[in-house]
Protein backbone atom coordinates (compact mmCIF):
# COMPACT_ATOMS: atom_id res chain seq x y z
CA UNK A 1 0.00 0.00 0.00
CA UNK A 2 1.36 3.74 -0.94
CA UNK A 3 2.59 5.64 2.03
CA UNK A 4 -0.85 7.57 3.70
CA UNK A 5 -0.05 11.62 2.64
CA UNK A 6 -1.32 12.27 6.20
CA UNK A 7 -0.45 10.26 9.44
CA UNK A 8 -1.05 10.97 12.81
CA UNK A 9 0.03 8.77 15.87
CA UNK A 10 -0.77 9.46 19.64
CA UNK A 11 -0.76 13.23 18.91
CA UNK A 12 -1.13 15.49 22.34
CA UNK A 13 -0.99 18.98 23.03
CA UNK A 14 -1.50 21.00 25.70
CA UNK A 15 -1.89 24.39 26.35
CA UNK A 16 -0.30 26.56 28.14
CA UNK A 17 -3.38 27.72 30.86
CA UNK A 18 -3.18 23.93 31.26
CA UNK A 19 -6.02 22.46 29.20
CA UNK A 20 -5.46 19.45 27.50
CA UNK A 21 -6.22 20.08 23.52
CA UNK A 22 -5.67 16.70 22.13
CA UNK A 23 -5.33 13.77 23.87
CA UNK A 24 -4.10 11.24 21.78
CA UNK A 25 -5.18 11.57 18.06
CA UNK A 26 -4.40 8.95 15.53
CA UNK A 27 -5.39 8.50 12.04
CA UNK A 28 -4.36 8.38 8.67
CA UNK A 29 -5.03 9.76 5.07
CA UNK A 30 -4.50 7.96 1.63
CA UNK A 31 -3.38 10.10 -1.23
CA UNK A 32 -6.41 11.50 -2.95
CA UNK A 33 -8.59 10.86 0.31
CA UNK A 34 -11.08 13.91 1.21
CA UNK A 35 -11.35 13.61 5.07
CA UNK A 36 -13.71 15.85 7.09
CA UNK A 37 -12.76 16.49 9.90
CA UNK A 38 -16.11 17.30 12.36
CA UNK A 39 -16.40 18.00 16.30
CA UNK A 40 -18.16 20.57 18.75
CA UNK A 41 -16.73 23.86 19.67
CA UNK A 42 -13.63 23.15 21.67
CA UNK A 43 -13.11 19.98 20.10
CA UNK A 44 -9.51 20.71 19.12
CA UNK A 45 -10.07 20.72 15.04
CA UNK A 46 -8.39 23.87 14.82
CA UNK A 47 -5.29 23.30 17.38
CA UNK A 48 -5.03 19.92 15.62
CA UNK A 49 -4.22 21.75 11.75
CA UNK A 50 -1.73 24.46 13.27
CA UNK A 51 0.04 21.02 15.05
CA UNK A 52 -0.09 19.44 11.57
CA UNK A 53 1.38 22.85 10.17
CA UNK A 54 4.09 22.49 12.78
CA UNK A 55 3.18 25.69 14.01
CA UNK A 56 2.32 24.43 17.52
CA UNK A 57 4.77 21.81 19.20
CA UNK A 58 2.89 18.56 19.99
CA UNK A 59 3.53 15.69 20.90
CA UNK A 60 3.52 12.07 19.22
CA UNK A 61 4.16 11.53 15.55
CA UNK A 62 2.72 13.29 12.49
CA UNK A 63 4.11 12.56 9.32
CA UNK A 64 2.77 14.89 6.21
CA UNK A 65 4.08 14.05 2.67
CA UNK A 66 6.36 11.32 3.97
CA UNK A 67 8.18 13.80 5.81
CA UNK A 68 7.99 13.32 9.49
CA UNK A 69 7.20 16.44 11.05
CA UNK A 70 9.73 18.27 13.89
CA UNK A 71 10.92 21.69 14.29
CA UNK A 72 13.82 21.16 11.50
CA UNK A 73 11.31 20.15 8.76
CA UNK A 74 8.54 22.22 9.57
CA UNK A 75 9.47 24.71 6.96
CA UNK A 76 9.95 21.56 4.39
CA UNK A 77 6.49 19.92 5.32
CA UNK A 78 5.02 23.26 4.55
CA UNK A 79 5.58 23.09 0.80
CA UNK A 80 3.23 19.98 0.64
CA UNK A 81 0.59 21.05 2.77
CA UNK A 82 -1.42 23.98 1.80
CA UNK A 83 -3.40 25.44 4.42
CA UNK A 84 -6.70 27.57 4.12
CA UNK A 85 -7.03 29.30 7.54
CA UNK A 86 -10.86 30.25 8.53
CA UNK A 87 -10.60 34.41 8.05
CA UNK A 88 -9.67 34.97 4.58
CA UNK A 89 -8.26 38.91 5.96
CA UNK A 90 -5.70 36.81 7.73
CA UNK A 91 -4.52 34.83 4.80
CA UNK A 92 -4.82 37.33 2.00
CA UNK A 93 -2.01 39.86 3.66
CA UNK A 94 -0.19 41.58 0.58
CA UNK A 95 -1.74 44.61 -1.15
CA UNK A 96 -3.12 42.97 -4.44
CA UNK A 97 -5.10 39.77 -4.64
CA UNK A 98 -2.70 38.63 -7.43
CA UNK A 99 0.83 39.34 -5.08
CA UNK A 100 -0.90 37.43 -2.44
CA UNK A 101 -1.71 34.63 -4.90
CA UNK A 102 2.36 34.61 -6.05
CA UNK A 103 3.53 34.87 -2.21
CA UNK A 104 3.13 30.97 -2.20
CA UNK A 105 5.35 30.51 -5.35
CA UNK A 106 7.57 33.44 -4.95
CA UNK A 107 9.18 31.86 -1.35
CA UNK A 108 9.43 28.22 -3.19
CA UNK A 109 12.15 30.14 -5.33
CA UNK A 110 10.09 29.35 -8.44
CA UNK A 111 11.33 31.06 -11.58
CA UNK A 112 9.16 34.43 -12.37
CA UNK A 113 7.72 32.66 -15.41
CA UNK A 114 6.69 29.88 -13.03
CA UNK A 115 4.88 31.85 -10.65
CA UNK A 116 2.75 34.15 -13.07
CA UNK A 117 1.58 31.01 -14.41
CA UNK A 118 0.56 29.47 -11.35
CA UNK A 119 -0.74 32.17 -9.97
CA UNK A 120 -2.90 32.41 -13.19
CA UNK A 121 -3.76 29.13 -12.69
CA UNK A 122 -4.98 29.04 -9.30
CA UNK A 123 -7.41 32.25 -10.00
CA UNK A 124 -8.66 30.83 -12.94
CA UNK A 125 -9.47 27.78 -11.18
CA UNK A 126 -11.20 29.42 -8.39
CA UNK A 127 -12.88 31.67 -10.89
CA UNK A 128 -11.08 34.81 -10.30
CA UNK A 129 -9.76 35.74 -13.17
CA UNK A 130 -8.33 39.28 -13.71
CA UNK A 131 -8.94 40.18 -10.16
CA UNK A 132 -4.88 40.79 -10.11
CA UNK A 133 -4.97 43.81 -9.15
CA UNK A 134 -8.09 44.09 -6.95
CA UNK A 135 -7.16 45.18 -2.75
CA UNK A 136 -8.67 42.28 -0.56
CA UNK A 137 -10.47 44.94 0.94
CA UNK A 138 -12.58 45.21 -1.73
CA UNK A 139 -13.90 42.01 -2.49
CA UNK A 140 -16.89 40.18 -1.13
CA UNK A 141 -16.53 37.17 1.46
CA UNK A 142 -17.47 34.71 -1.35
CA UNK A 143 -14.46 36.00 -3.40
CA UNK A 144 -12.36 36.24 -0.71
CA UNK A 145 -12.22 32.88 0.43
CA UNK A 146 -11.89 32.14 -3.03
CA UNK A 147 -8.82 33.90 -3.24
CA UNK A 148 -7.77 32.28 -0.07
CA UNK A 149 -7.89 29.27 -1.62
CA UNK A 150 -6.23 30.59 -4.45
CA UNK A 151 -3.36 31.36 -2.52
CA UNK A 152 -2.58 27.85 -1.60
CA UNK A 153 -3.88 26.15 -5.41
CA UNK A 154 -0.79 28.20 -6.81
CA UNK A 155 1.73 26.38 -4.26
CA UNK A 156 0.08 23.07 -5.75
CA UNK A 157 0.48 21.42 -2.39
CA UNK A 158 0.47 17.22 -2.19
CA UNK A 159 -2.63 18.26 1.22
CA UNK A 160 -5.18 20.50 1.05
CA UNK A 161 -6.16 21.41 4.78
CA UNK A 162 -9.44 23.76 4.79
CA UNK A 163 -10.46 25.26 8.17
CA UNK A 164 -14.32 26.21 7.91
CA UNK A 165 -13.75 26.94 4.34
CA UNK A 166 -17.78 27.97 3.95
CA UNK A 167 -17.90 30.33 7.13
CA UNK A 168 -19.79 33.41 6.26
CA UNK A 169 -20.66 32.97 2.66
CA UNK A 170 -24.19 32.69 1.02
CA UNK A 171 -25.69 29.83 0.00
CA UNK A 172 -24.65 30.15 -3.56
CA UNK A 173 -20.83 31.03 -3.07
CA UNK A 174 -21.17 28.25 -0.55
CA UNK A 175 -22.54 25.96 -3.63
CA UNK A 176 -19.72 27.01 -5.69
CA UNK A 177 -16.87 26.75 -3.65
CA UNK A 178 -18.28 23.34 -2.46
CA UNK A 179 -18.34 22.82 -6.56
CA UNK A 180 -14.80 23.36 -6.70
CA UNK A 181 -13.56 21.72 -4.24
CA UNK A 182 -15.22 18.33 -5.27
CA UNK A 183 -13.29 19.11 -8.88
CA UNK A 184 -10.01 18.97 -7.12
CA UNK A 185 -7.67 15.61 -6.99
CA UNK A 186 -5.54 16.82 -3.80
CA UNK A 187 -5.55 14.91 -0.75
CA UNK A 188 -7.96 17.37 1.49
CA UNK A 189 -8.48 17.30 5.27
CA UNK A 190 -12.02 19.83 5.43
CA UNK A 191 -12.03 21.03 8.72
CA UNK A 192 -15.68 22.25 10.10
CA UNK A 193 -19.13 22.45 11.34
CA UNK A 194 -20.57 22.41 7.90
CA UNK A 195 -21.58 18.56 7.70
CA UNK A 196 -23.20 19.11 4.55
CA UNK A 197 -20.47 20.05 3.25
CA UNK A 198 -18.44 17.81 4.09
CA UNK A 199 -20.97 14.82 3.12
CA UNK A 200 -20.93 16.76 -0.30
CA UNK A 201 -17.17 16.99 -0.73
CA UNK A 202 -15.79 14.38 1.69
CA UNK A 203 -16.13 10.65 1.62
CA UNK A 204 -15.04 9.95 4.98
CA UNK A 205 -15.26 11.90 8.21
CA UNK A 206 -13.36 11.85 11.43
CA UNK A 207 -15.31 13.15 14.63
CA UNK A 208 -13.04 14.43 17.30
CA UNK A 209 -14.44 15.29 20.95
CA UNK A 210 -12.18 16.85 23.82
CA UNK A 211 -9.04 15.89 21.79
CA UNK A 212 -9.80 12.85 21.25
CA UNK A 213 -11.36 10.38 17.76
CA UNK A 214 -14.54 9.74 18.62
CA UNK A 215 -15.88 7.93 15.46
CA UNK A 216 -13.60 7.77 12.21
CA UNK A 217 -15.80 6.37 8.70
CA UNK A 218 -17.30 6.78 5.65
CA UNK A 219 -19.15 10.20 5.93
CA UNK A 220 -22.23 9.09 4.50
CA UNK A 221 -22.30 6.26 7.27
CA UNK A 222 -21.32 8.64 10.23
CA UNK A 223 -23.06 11.78 9.12
CA UNK A 224 -26.45 10.06 9.09
CA UNK A 225 -26.22 8.72 12.84
CA UNK A 226 -28.59 11.05 14.56
CA UNK A 227 -27.68 9.46 17.76
CA UNK A 228 -23.78 9.43 17.61
CA UNK A 229 -23.59 13.79 16.40
CA UNK A 230 -26.19 14.18 18.92
CA UNK A 231 -23.85 12.78 21.72
CA UNK A 232 -20.73 14.82 20.11
CA UNK A 233 -23.07 18.06 20.26
CA UNK A 234 -23.81 18.10 16.90
CA UNK A 235 -26.51 17.39 14.41
CA UNK A 236 -28.34 15.75 11.63
CA UNK A 237 -27.00 17.66 7.72
CA UNK A 238 -30.01 19.38 7.08
CA UNK A 239 -29.96 17.09 3.44
CA UNK A 240 -29.91 14.30 5.82
CA UNK A 241 -32.40 15.51 8.30
CA UNK A 242 -35.06 16.65 5.68
CA UNK A 243 -35.20 13.20 3.82
CA UNK A 244 -36.06 11.30 6.80
CA UNK B 1 -17.47 47.42 4.36
CA UNK B 2 -15.91 49.98 2.37
CA UNK B 3 -14.21 53.47 3.57
CA UNK B 4 -13.46 55.94 1.33
CA UNK B 5 -9.69 55.20 -0.14
CA UNK B 6 -6.74 56.94 -0.46
CA UNK B 7 -6.13 56.43 -3.85
CA UNK B 8 -10.00 55.86 -4.86
CA UNK B 9 -9.40 57.78 -8.42
CA UNK B 10 -5.56 56.35 -8.66
CA UNK B 11 -6.93 54.09 -11.97
CA UNK B 12 -8.06 56.99 -14.23
CA UNK B 13 -6.25 57.34 -17.53
CA UNK B 14 -4.44 60.48 -17.18
CA UNK B 15 -1.49 61.50 -18.26
CA UNK B 16 -0.13 61.59 -15.09
CA UNK B 17 -1.35 58.24 -13.89
CA UNK B 18 0.58 56.69 -16.52
CA UNK B 19 3.84 58.30 -15.25
CA UNK B 20 6.81 55.90 -13.53
CA UNK B 21 5.63 55.81 -9.71
CA UNK B 22 9.16 56.38 -8.77
CA UNK B 23 9.43 59.59 -10.79
CA UNK B 24 6.37 60.84 -9.24
CA UNK B 25 7.48 59.70 -5.46
CA UNK B 26 11.04 61.50 -6.26
CA UNK B 27 9.33 64.72 -7.37
CA UNK B 28 7.18 65.04 -4.56
CA UNK B 29 9.91 64.70 -2.07
CA UNK B 30 11.46 67.06 -4.72
CA UNK B 31 8.68 69.49 -4.12
CA UNK B 32 8.36 69.10 -0.57
CA UNK B 33 11.86 70.56 -0.17
CA UNK B 34 11.22 72.82 -2.38
CA UNK B 35 8.48 74.22 -0.64
CA UNK B 36 9.81 73.50 3.32
CA UNK B 37 13.37 75.42 2.08
CA UNK B 38 11.38 78.71 0.80
CA UNK B 39 12.81 81.36 3.36
CA UNK B 40 11.39 84.76 2.80
CA UNK B 41 7.42 85.29 4.14
CA UNK B 42 6.48 86.44 0.51
CA UNK B 43 3.90 84.61 -1.62
CA UNK B 44 5.49 84.83 -4.77
CA UNK B 45 7.31 81.87 -4.23
CA UNK B 46 4.18 79.96 -2.75
CA UNK B 47 2.37 81.04 -5.84
CA UNK B 48 4.49 79.83 -8.11
CA UNK B 49 4.83 76.36 -6.73
CA UNK B 50 0.71 76.01 -5.69
CA UNK B 51 -0.16 77.33 -9.99
CA UNK B 52 2.27 74.29 -10.57
CA UNK B 53 0.94 71.80 -7.95
CA UNK B 54 -2.94 73.15 -9.82
CA UNK B 55 -2.03 72.16 -13.12
CA UNK B 56 -1.30 69.09 -12.06
CA UNK B 57 -4.40 68.52 -10.46
CA UNK B 58 -6.15 69.29 -13.57
CA UNK B 59 -4.41 67.20 -15.37
CA UNK B 60 -4.57 64.54 -13.17
CA UNK B 61 -8.14 64.89 -13.30
CA UNK B 62 -8.65 64.91 -9.28
CA UNK B 63 -12.03 66.05 -7.94
CA UNK B 64 -11.32 69.61 -6.10
CA UNK B 65 -13.57 68.40 -3.47
CA UNK B 66 -11.51 64.83 -2.75
CA UNK B 67 -8.51 67.13 -2.22
CA UNK B 68 -10.08 69.90 -0.12
CA UNK B 69 -12.47 66.92 1.97
CA UNK B 70 -8.63 65.24 2.45
CA UNK B 71 -6.98 68.72 3.47
CA UNK B 72 -9.73 69.12 6.28
CA UNK B 73 -8.69 65.54 7.44
CA UNK B 74 -5.05 66.22 8.06
CA UNK B 75 -5.25 69.68 8.57
CA UNK B 76 -6.15 69.97 12.85
CA UNK B 77 -2.49 69.45 14.19
CA UNK B 78 -1.05 71.94 12.01
CA UNK B 79 -4.37 74.53 12.08
CA UNK B 80 -3.43 74.49 15.99
CA UNK B 81 0.08 74.79 15.46
CA UNK B 82 -0.87 77.72 12.85
CA UNK B 83 -3.56 79.40 15.26
CA UNK B 84 -1.11 79.97 17.92
CA UNK B 85 2.05 80.99 16.04
CA UNK B 86 0.81 84.50 16.09
CA UNK B 87 0.68 84.82 20.04
CA UNK B 88 4.10 83.47 20.60
CA UNK B 89 6.63 85.06 18.59
CA UNK B 90 7.67 88.24 19.55
CA UNK B 91 7.43 91.55 17.39
CA UNK B 92 5.14 94.49 17.32
CA UNK B 93 1.62 94.12 19.03
CA UNK B 94 -1.29 94.09 16.69
CA UNK B 95 -4.14 92.64 18.51
CA UNK B 96 -4.00 91.83 22.34
CA UNK B 97 -6.26 88.95 23.30
CA UNK B 98 -8.07 89.65 26.62
CA UNK B 99 -9.60 87.16 28.76
CA UNK B 100 -10.09 87.69 32.13
CA UNK B 101 -6.60 88.54 34.60
CA UNK B 102 -4.77 87.12 31.50
CA UNK B 103 -4.02 88.93 27.95
CA UNK B 104 -1.73 87.06 24.83
CA UNK B 105 -0.54 89.56 22.22
CA UNK B 106 -0.46 88.91 18.67
CA UNK B 107 2.28 89.86 16.97
CA UNK B 108 2.93 91.39 13.02
CA UNK B 109 5.85 88.61 12.81
CA UNK B 110 3.80 85.95 14.73
CA UNK B 111 1.48 86.92 11.67
CA UNK B 112 3.25 86.32 9.16
CA UNK B 113 5.25 83.22 10.68
CA UNK B 114 1.76 81.81 10.91
CA UNK B 115 1.13 82.57 7.45
CA UNK B 116 4.43 81.41 5.99
CA UNK B 117 3.71 77.71 8.00
CA UNK B 118 0.65 77.45 6.59
CA UNK B 119 1.73 78.38 2.91
CA UNK B 120 4.07 75.57 4.01
CA UNK B 121 1.80 73.06 5.46
CA UNK B 122 -0.94 73.46 2.59
CA UNK B 123 1.83 72.77 -0.24
CA UNK B 124 3.23 69.48 1.13
CA UNK B 125 -0.11 67.84 2.18
CA UNK B 126 -0.97 68.91 -1.32
CA UNK B 127 1.25 67.20 -2.73
CA UNK B 128 1.22 64.08 -0.57
CA UNK B 129 -2.13 63.97 -1.29
CA UNK B 130 -1.93 64.18 -5.22
CA UNK B 131 0.67 61.64 -5.56
CA UNK B 132 -1.43 59.36 -3.45
CA UNK B 133 -4.52 60.29 -6.00
CA UNK B 134 -2.99 59.63 -8.74
CA UNK B 135 -0.80 56.61 -8.68
CA UNK B 136 -2.09 53.41 -6.69
CA UNK B 137 -0.83 52.61 -3.21
CA UNK B 138 0.80 49.25 -4.17
CA UNK B 139 2.81 51.45 -6.61
CA UNK B 140 3.55 54.05 -4.31
CA UNK B 141 5.19 50.87 -2.00
CA UNK B 142 6.87 49.38 -5.50
CA UNK B 143 8.14 52.48 -6.24
CA UNK B 144 9.73 53.17 -2.75
CA UNK B 145 11.28 49.45 -2.46
CA UNK B 146 12.68 50.76 -6.21
CA UNK B 147 14.25 53.58 -4.42
CA UNK B 148 16.24 51.82 -1.80
CA UNK B 149 13.76 52.77 1.33
CA UNK B 150 14.49 49.90 3.52
CA UNK B 151 12.29 47.16 3.02
CA UNK B 152 11.14 46.26 6.28
CA UNK B 153 9.63 50.10 6.36
CA UNK B 154 7.97 49.71 3.05
CA UNK B 155 6.68 46.38 4.35
CA UNK B 156 5.18 47.85 7.06
CA UNK B 157 3.50 50.71 5.00
CA UNK B 158 1.73 47.38 3.00
CA UNK B 159 0.76 46.02 6.24
CA UNK B 160 -0.67 49.29 7.94
CA UNK B 161 -2.82 49.81 4.61
CA UNK B 162 -3.76 46.67 4.28
CA UNK B 163 -4.84 45.80 7.92
CA UNK B 164 -5.83 49.80 8.75
CA UNK B 165 -9.56 49.43 7.42
CA UNK B 166 -9.76 45.82 8.74
CA UNK B 167 -8.82 47.45 11.83
CA UNK B 168 -11.20 49.69 11.56
CA UNK B 169 -13.92 47.79 10.86
CA UNK B 170 -13.76 45.80 14.02
CA UNK B 171 -13.55 49.13 15.76
CA UNK B 172 -16.62 50.04 13.92
CA UNK B 173 -18.63 46.67 14.79
CA UNK B 174 -17.55 46.99 18.17
CA UNK B 175 -18.32 50.64 18.82
CA UNK B 176 -22.04 49.78 17.64
CA UNK B 177 -22.36 46.84 19.44
CA UNK B 178 -21.95 49.02 22.61
CA UNK B 179 -24.01 51.77 21.65
CA UNK B 180 -26.64 49.16 20.98
CA UNK B 181 -26.43 48.40 24.58
CA UNK B 182 -25.82 51.31 26.73
CA UNK B 183 -28.54 53.63 25.41
CA UNK B 184 -25.90 56.89 25.90
CA UNK B 185 -27.70 56.85 29.44
CA UNK B 186 -24.68 55.07 31.81
CA UNK B 187 -22.80 56.82 34.35
CA UNK B 188 -19.81 58.98 32.78
CA UNK B 189 -17.03 56.66 34.69
CA UNK B 190 -18.94 53.73 33.30
CA UNK B 191 -18.91 55.14 29.60
CA UNK B 192 -15.28 55.57 30.15
CA UNK B 193 -14.53 52.49 31.44
CA UNK B 194 -16.01 51.12 27.83
CA UNK B 195 -14.04 53.26 26.07
CA UNK B 196 -10.98 52.08 27.56
CA UNK B 197 -12.26 48.30 27.27
CA UNK B 198 -12.98 48.99 23.50
CA UNK B 199 -9.38 49.50 23.16
CA UNK B 200 -8.15 46.81 25.03
CA UNK B 201 -10.05 44.48 23.15
CA UNK B 202 -8.76 45.26 20.06
CA UNK B 203 -5.24 45.76 21.31
CA UNK B 204 -5.66 41.90 21.97
CA UNK B 205 -7.84 41.16 18.61
CA UNK B 206 -4.88 42.70 16.80
CA UNK B 207 -2.28 40.58 18.37
CA UNK B 208 -4.34 37.64 17.68
CA UNK B 209 -4.49 38.74 14.02
CA UNK B 210 -1.02 39.19 13.76
CA UNK B 211 -0.03 36.16 14.84
CA UNK B 212 -2.69 34.32 12.60
CA UNK B 213 -1.62 36.30 9.81
CA UNK B 214 1.94 35.32 10.57
CA UNK B 215 0.80 31.85 11.04
CA UNK B 216 -1.01 32.10 7.25
CA UNK B 217 2.57 33.78 5.77
CA UNK B 218 4.65 30.63 7.43
CA UNK B 219 2.24 28.45 5.89
CA UNK B 220 3.34 29.91 2.72
CA UNK B 221 7.40 29.62 3.24
CA UNK B 222 7.74 33.06 4.17
CA UNK B 223 11.12 32.82 6.01
CA UNK B 224 11.77 36.66 6.84
CA UNK B 225 12.75 37.60 3.17
CA UNK B 226 10.13 39.17 1.16
CA UNK B 227 9.82 39.30 -2.63
CA UNK B 228 11.62 41.64 -4.46
CA UNK B 229 10.05 44.73 -6.11
CA UNK B 230 8.69 44.56 -9.56
CA UNK B 231 11.15 45.80 -12.31
CA UNK B 232 10.24 49.08 -13.91
CA UNK B 233 12.55 51.48 -16.09
CA UNK B 234 11.86 55.27 -16.29
CA UNK B 235 11.21 56.34 -19.67
CA UNK B 236 12.00 60.06 -21.49
CA UNK B 237 8.30 61.46 -20.81
CA UNK B 238 9.15 60.13 -17.02
CA UNK B 239 12.66 62.26 -17.18
CA UNK B 240 11.34 65.28 -18.95
CA UNK B 241 8.46 65.27 -15.77
CA UNK B 242 11.13 64.90 -13.37
CA UNK B 243 13.60 67.65 -15.28
CA UNK B 244 10.47 70.06 -15.01
CA UNK B 245 9.55 69.68 -11.05
CA UNK B 246 13.68 70.10 -10.52
CA UNK B 247 13.62 73.17 -12.55
CA UNK B 248 10.45 74.62 -10.87
CA UNK B 249 12.08 73.94 -7.52
CA UNK B 250 15.18 75.68 -8.66
CA UNK B 251 13.68 79.14 -9.81
CA UNK B 252 11.36 78.85 -6.46
CA UNK B 253 14.44 78.73 -4.69
CA UNK B 254 16.50 81.01 -6.55
CA UNK B 255 13.56 83.81 -6.38
CA UNK B 256 13.01 83.35 -3.15
CA UNK B 257 16.84 84.11 -2.25
CA UNK B 258 17.78 85.98 -4.61
CA UNK B 259 14.99 88.48 -6.03
CA UNK B 260 14.30 89.60 -1.91
CA UNK B 261 17.45 88.87 -0.90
Amino acid sequence: MAEPSLELVDVRYRYHAGAEALRGVTFSVAAGERVGLVGPNGAGKSTLLLAIAGFLAAEGRIRVAGHTLNRSTARDVRRHLGIVFQDPDDQLFMPRVGEDVAFGPVTMGLAPEEVRVRTAAALDAVGLSGFEDRSPHHLSQGEKQRAALATVLAMRPQILALDEPTAGLDPRARRRLIALLQSLTTTMLVVGHDLDLILDVCGRAILLDRGQVAADGPAAEMLRDGALLESHGLELPLSVAGRA
Amino acid sequence: MHHMMLDQFAAQQTPVRRLDPAAKTVAAIVFILAAVLVRKDHLLPFTLLAAALAVYHAVGKVPLLYTLKRMLMVSPFALAIVVLFPFLEPGRVVWTLQLGPWAASVTDAGLLRAGHLGCTFALCAVTTLLLLATTPFQEVLSALARLRVPRAFVVQLAFLYRYLWVLLDELMRMRRARAARDGGLGPWSLRFRSHAGVVGVLFLRTYDRAERIYWAMAARGFDGRLPAPPTQRMTSKDAVFLCGVAALAAATLTLDRLAYG
